[in-house]
């Protein structure tokens, strides 16, 4: 907990290369999203494996839960 | 209440997909009235999936969402999802041949979840706040979500940070235990940091800590348990501790190489709860333009985690407060490559097509040490999604 809360820190102080807004072009490529699937995919994706293993969330809040028996 | 739901799905037996076909068509609508207005943009789309064990269930589940932007100040988004699972689902652990083992349903399960998303966002400057809900239900699980979350842009919107705070209220059932109605109460904190790191890299960290209390025991497992001085097996019902507290934090970095027109994706997250359990999950992924329209991203995702402190195949003497010998709260570790295809039309359509494997193990545990009584679990799924932006 405590290194999780360093290194969100540490982020969000980090000093890194000025990106002038005209640079941007490249950090708005569909690839360079954090969620690089489309909405269904991704929400697809997300249940079939937190159906399996006992790890779960990290992304979001709020989405609820399923008996995934 | 899953005998006043069964009695319903036989007066309507096609409502969820009448739901589904329902919203499907009222998107349209949304559709043309974003078109009236010049700065109104967003995308709707259509997603199947099929997913099919090895021996075990099958399930399809097709996804349809919008999103709406308006004026760069306010963006709607809409989810909505129904699962058809059928097949056989793991119930029993037995000693019975001498060493554990897991048997499944006799008959096959025929189980349909019907899932619902709704987003509200509102930017004040560099600033946004957006509301969620969400719904679930199922024949014995009925869970209602709601979240909030504010994001604040630093830095000429090189930093972005975010707090959230979720909850959700769930009602535990089962359909061979229709007097079983038990509460689950959740609630999620987030913090995150999203960091652009130069025009071509971008890191996001988020820590979520969950703290749920009521009801966990899964109603459809149990443990069978023979001992070799005694006549009579014993037969253990799981039952878990009545609190699950748990902490997950992701970081996702995304980096672009202009000269290979490709993109590196590496995502991890760090999971561990006061059950026990430890988990790392690693996805690596390299995502490459073929031409302007094409792309294709083979990605291989690694999973291992270490077993609840109450994790048992067999029932142990004395017999403990709380034992479940459900897999999932073993030791094991699991890989899955994926390929994906991705098209991209200058008319805003785009079709994305995935196909994956997924190989869940005792041995794949990273440093060793699964447990022996994992049943070996292989599958493959298929996702076809299209959307179109506007």
């Amino acid at each position: 907990m405590r290194a999780s809360l360093a290194v969100l820190a540490l982020l969000a102080a980090a000093a890194c290369t000025p990106v002038a807004p005209y640079q941007r072009g490249y950090l708005a490529r569909p690839d360079m999203a954090m969620e690089p699937a489309q909405a269904g995919t991704a929400k697809a994706l997300e249940k079939t494996y937190s159906a399996k293993e006992a790890a779960f969330g990290g992304a979001s809040v709020g989405g609820g839960g399923c008996g995934c028996n | 209440m899953a005998a006043t739901e069964d009695a319903e799905e036989g007066r309507r037996p096609r409502a969820p997909l009448a739901a589904l076909t329902q919203a499907a068509l009222a998107l349209p609508i949304v559709l043309a009235s974003a078109r009236a207005g010049a700065a109104q943009v967003g995308e709707v789309g259509f997603a199947a999936l099929g997913y099919k064990e090895r021996g075990l269930i099958k399930v399809t589940e097709p996804v349809l969402w919008g999103r709406l932007q308006v004026d760069d100040v306010w963006e709607f988004e809409a989810s909505g999802a129904l699962d058809i699972v059928t097949g056989a689902s793991p119930e029993l652990v037995t000693n019975l041949p001498g060493t554990p083992v897991q048997s499944v349903t006799g008959a096959s399960i025929n189980d349909r979840r019907r899932t619902a998303q709704l987003r509200a966002k509102r930017r004040f400057g560099d600033f946004s706040l957006s509301v969620s809900r969400a719904v679930s239900n199922e024949e014995d699980y009925h869970s209602h979500a709601f979240a909030i979350q504010g994001e604040a842009d630093l830095d000429q919107h090189r930093t972005t940070l975010a707090i959230g705070l979720g909850k959700s209220n769930d009602r535990v059932g089962s359909s061979i235990d229709p007097a079983l109605d038990e509460r689950r109460d959740t609630r999620e904190y987030l913090a995150g940091v999203t960091q652009v790191l130069s025009p071509l890299a971008v890191v996001q960290s988020t820590l979520t800590v969950t703290r749920g209390k009521g009801w966990f025991n899964d109603p459809y497992k149990s443990t069978l348990t023979f001992y070799p001085d005694e006549i009579l097996p014993v037969l253990f019902a799981d039952r878990r501790p009545d609190h699950r507290n748990a902490v997950a934090w992701l970081t996702r970095y995304r980096r672009h190489f202009p000269g290979a027109s490709g993109t590196l994706q590496a995502d991890y997250r760090l999971f561990r709860d006061d059950w026990g359990i430890r988990a790392h999950t690693l996805e690596l992924a390299w995502q490459q333009d073929l031409g302007e329209r094409w792309s294709i991203r083979p990605a291989l995702r690694y999973y291992t985690q270490g077993a609840a402190d109450f994790y048992s195949p067999v029932v142990p003497r004395p017999r403990p407060e709380v034992l479940s010998s459900d897999q999932r709260l073993g030791a094991f570790g699991g890989l899955s490559p994926s390929l994906r295809l991705v098209l991209r039309l200058e008319n805003g359509l785009t079709v994305e097509g995935t196909a994956g494997y997924v190989h869940d193990a005792a041995s794949l545990r990273l440093g060793g040490g699964g447990s022996e009584a994992f049943t070996t679990l292989r599958a493959v799924y298929g996702i076809l999604s299209l959307s179109r932006a506007f």
